[in-house]
């Protein structure tokens, strides 16, 4: 029971793990919390639900899923980020906030409020490991999400887009200086930002097979609260937070009952911020910058 | 190559340089020197393009436009910014690289790197360290260096001698006197005048944000004013830190 609570646990780590790597993306570049995040996860999901209902396979639909929600994350950036660039940092979160419930509004406007669902035989085989019964649908989640971070941290780590990232991240001016533009790597990193908020969404959808629009927002709260919990400058410790919460979670449904379900998240999440202030690889109490 | 004809800048209602006429040739190293607040760094960030100005900044015969500092690095034009500009998040290896972001000549820049390499043994000793755990000198060794990986036609370098131990500011000077036999073209700013008029051509004395004088570095050493407030004079007037 337990083993298996934590299989399922992990699932959903893993979607908290992208949504949560969607926010610290943009968080690291420009010190600013994109809210509409929460709601390219949703549009994710009904992308890839629309994908499927359309006969696509399911790599097909999580790429439908991730292009919209990059494409969404374009036009955010173009038309309610960058015109307001030089503003006070709360008027870019406000005006994603306004983004994100005109796309709550543009979904029930599309898909209705009511939940959309699968047939329940859709993708439902599943693998018995002893005592565990894993859902097919729970394995492609985990392991599209270690491939999707694997590339992640390939492409900040490695690549020369990367750097030219994490350069902006620490010192804007000096990552002009070194000939990067730094305009255009922050509407890459919201378009990564994008595609990763967009997978989880495909997948998160589709392993309960149904969604609705107001699924962004609940999700995409514990998503931040797996960002600070993982560290203020350690992009990476949402590898961390995102399981813990994750398993956290669910074990608190099964033995505890889904009543006290938030309270105990949420309640963690204050818990460890107060042991510490930085979150779990937050580093040395001084290095609290920007992130990536 | 460089010619700056009435430059302003302004930081919100406060105008730091104020109508700066001044001109560097190909193969030279010009020093511009002045006290604190003289408007020294405002006037190399925005020949950088890190800043708005008003005035004509013309580079090889192009006008160079503010505020375009990813443009003027692909022009030829690197600035070592004061405090060194090192990204301290990186390793040493990681910000040499960041030199050559700009450059699609991926042999040449292979060699360049090398080069770089033997040039500053330090920098490859400690390729994989935190950039931020470099000692000062260091740091400012890999500033400079990832600056030239770009393969500046002019260098900026603001300050480069501040804060540093004196036998490593000696070492620094060494080194701009070095980039002007590989055909580097210098723009230095600082405060140390004694040592920077011993390896400039030509200098510009700025104080609050206008040119008062200059002229060849022999000139200006025997330049009475220059004398006073830099070279050992007892008026106090500039504030040496």
């Amino acid at each position: 029971m337990l083993l298996q609570q934590l299989v399922n646990g992990l699932t959903l780590g893993a979607v908290y793990t992208l949504i949560a790597l969607s926010f610290s993306l943009v968080m690291g570049i420009l010190g600013i919390l994109n809210i509409a995040i929460a709601e390219l996860f949703m549009i994710g999901g009904f992308l890839g639900f629309a994908a499927i209902a359309a006969g696509l396979p399911l790599p097909a639909a999580v790429a439908v899923g991730m292009a919209g929600a990059a494409a969404i994350a374009f036009l955010i950036e173009k038309i309610a980020y960058q015109p307001l660039r030089d503003a006070p940092l709360i008027t870019p979160l406000l005006s994603t906030l306004g983004v994100s419930i005109i796309l709550q509004n543009v979904a029930t406007n599309v898909w209705g409020s009511d939940p959309l669902q699968l047939p329940a035989e859709w993708f439902d085989r599943r693998f018995q490991l002893g005592p565990v019964s894993i859902g097919a649908m729970q394995l492609v989640v985990i392991g599209v999400t270690v491939a999707l971070v694997a590339l992640l941290a390939y492409l900040v780590q490695r690549t020369s887009v990367g750097r030219a990232l994490r350069a902006v991240a620490e010192n804007r001016d000096i990552a002009r200086l070194l000939g990067v533009s730094a305009s255009r790597i922050t509407l890459l990193a919201f378009m990564l930002s994008g595609a990763l908020a967009g997978a989880a969404g495909v997948m998160i959808s589709l392993h309960y097979a149904a969604i609705t629009p107001y699924v962004g927002v609940e999700t995409g709260l514990k998503a931040i609260a797996v960002m600070v919990v993982g560290g203020v400058t350690r992009i990476f410790g949402a590898l961390i937070a995102g399981p813990l919460i994750g398993i956290v979670e669910v074990l608190t449904v099964a033995y505890g009952g889904s009543q006290v379900r938030d309270l105990v998240v949420y309640g963690l999440m204050i818990l460890i911020l107060l042991l510490r202030p930085q979150g779990i690889l937050g580093g040395a109490r001084t290095d609290l910058g920007q992130r990536v | 190559m460089l010619s700056l004809r009435g430059l302003e800048v302004f930081y919100g209602p406060i105008r730091a340089v104020r109508g700066v006429d001044l001109d560097v040739q190909a193969g030279e190293i010009v020093a511009l020197i002045g006290a604190n607040g003289a408007g020294k760094s405002t006037t190399v960030r925005a020949i950088a393009g890190l800043l708005p100005f008003r005035g004509e900044i013309r580079f090889d015969g192009r006008t160079l436009q503010p505020n375009a500092a990813e443009r003027n690095l692909r022009a030829g034009i690197a600035l070592v910014p004061e405090g060194r500009g090192i990204l301290g998040r990186m390793t040493v290896e990681e910000n040499l690289l960041m030199g050559l972001y700009g450059r699609s000549d991926r042999a040449e820049a292979a060699t360049d790197m090398a080069r770089m390499r033997e040039r500053f043994p330090i920098l490859r000793a400690r390729a994989d360290a935190l950039a931020s755990q470099l000692s000062g000198g260091e740091q400012q060794m890999l500033a400079i260096a990832r600056a030239l990986l770009s393969r500046p036609r002019l260098l900026l370098l603001d300050e480069p001698s501040l804060g540093l131990a004196p036998k490593m500011s000696d070492l620094v000077f060494r080194l701009i006197s070095s980039l002007r036999d590989e055909g580097v073209t210098v723009l230095l700013v600082e405060q140390k005048a004694r040592q920077t008029l011993r390896v400039a051509d030509r200098a510009y004395l700025l104080e609050t944000g206008r040119v008062v004088t200059s002229g060849t570095a022999a000139e200006l050493s025997d330049d009475s004013l220059i004398s006073e407030t830099f070279l050992g004079g007892t008026t106090g007037r500039a504030q040496h830190g």
